[in-house]
């Protein structure tokens, strides 16, 4: 292991948000914001005749749902420093109106790397969005950087 | 028959790229007449994926595709070609404080070798720890042009190949599609799979090439005028 850390640390849940409901307005509005025409997402008559038999958020639509009214307060930190250093998202199965999501969050890995500017210890937390019936809907990687 | 390989590279294996190995081929492809390279070396970060499988996109675009590692040590970052189950069972690849001397000398052991990158780089190349540590020992080349350098890095790295008399190789450090094969090294032999490429290290008998493009001169005049 090259980062001192308590193992007990990994795959540990520290968040449970509670559900949130996708309202149809909601996903409107937010294909009004991004310009998004495809029908799929915006034509209920067309989206009728689509893959999901109604409209479906884009995939995208995933990472507006937040932690906890502290944005993961309770990360394991290391030094003082740091910054978001992005995310990567996983898009599983399609978010619908009236959906009720809950985001579960973990630490998925903790990681040092050496660059130019100095040592640096990144944290990776994996939330998983589930709706109602416990359907996986999206994974969302956000990686942390830490300067020790 | 030369071989020219690009012997640094990262594909999406490396947490901080998001370059596919098959965008890197199709890319060489598209780019062959600026960047004539035969093939890739990928050295994810901290790590050795054995079981990674390229033959298929080998055939598909005609282009060689080995698999080395990009190790952190004592000394800064280094590449080690050859990698076998020996030395990952030896070694903790994602260990950043990995003994540089420890690891040069059992990976020669073990059959591989180990070649410092980027060493004019501040905090993780061989020149910056070489001003307040003994120099190591059985280094027989380093990387002289990485793709990814700045300012004054190359010219620091050739400072150093001249003082030591190291070999000088040559590679991308590509994380980005775009920058695949923009410093490679070009061998006299033909080279076909790793332990060509290790052979062949040892030897010496090789040269950095630098497909960057250059940045055309501005003239004086025209310098002034629009200042």
């Amino acid at each position: 292991m090259a980062v001192n850390y308590d193992p007990a640390l990994i795959n540990k849940v520290f968040e449970i948000t509670e559900p949130v409901e996708v309202k149809a307005e909601k996903i409107e509005r937010y294909c009004a914001a991004l310009g998004e025409t495809n029908p799929i997402y915006t034509d209920a008559e067309a989206a009728k005749k689509g893959p999901y038999g109604e409209i479906v958020a884009p995939p995208s639509f995933a990472v507006t749902f937040r932690n906890g009214r502290h944005f993961f307060e309770n990360v394991p930190r290391f030094g003082m420093r740091g910054f978001d250093a992005g995310k990567d998202v996983e898009f599983v199965a399609p978010i619908r109106p009236g959906d009720n999501v809950t985001l579960s969050s973990h630490v998925k890995e903790i990681y040092e790397k050496t660059g130019r500017t100095g040592t640096m210890v990144f944290v990776v937390i994996r939330s998983t969005l589930k709706n109602q019936n416990d359907q996986v809907l999206a994974h969302i990687d956000h990686r942390f950087m830490n300067r020790p | 028959m030369s071989t020219i390989l690009d012997l640094h590279t990262h594909s999406e294996a490396s947490e901080d790229s998001r370059a596919p190995v098959e965008a890197y081929l199709n890319w060489i492809k598209l780019r062959q007449a600026e960047r004539p390279v035969d093939g890739i070396v990928l050295t994810e970060h901290r790590q050795f994926n054995r079981d990674a499988d390229y033959r298929r996109l080998e055939d598909k675009f005609g282009t060689l595709v080995l698999r080395a590692s990009e190790v952190e040590t004592t000394y800064g970052h280094m590449l080690v070609f050859g990698v076998n189950d020996d030395m990952v069972a030896r070694f903790d690849f994602a260990d950043v404080r990995l003994d540089a001397q420890t690891l040069i000398d059992e990976v020669a052991r073990m059959g591989g070798i180990v070649v410092p990158c980027h060493p004019g780089r501040p905090n993780i190349g061989l020149y910056e720890h070489y001003q307040s540590r003994p120099p190591l020992e059985n280094v027989v080349a380093v990387e002289a042009l990485n793709g990814g350098s700045r300012k004054g890095e190359d010219e620091r790295s050739a400072e150093l190949i001249a003082k030591h008399g190291f070999a000088a190789t040559g590679g991308s450090d590509s994380h980005l599609v775009s920058l695949i094969g923009l410093c490679a090294t070009k061998f006299s032999a033909y080279i076909k799979t790793i332990d060509d490429l290790v052979r062949e290290l040892k030897t010496g008998n090789y040269e950095p090439v630098d497909f960057r493009p250059r940045r055309k001169t501005v003239p004086h005049a025209v310098a002034m005028e629009t200042r």
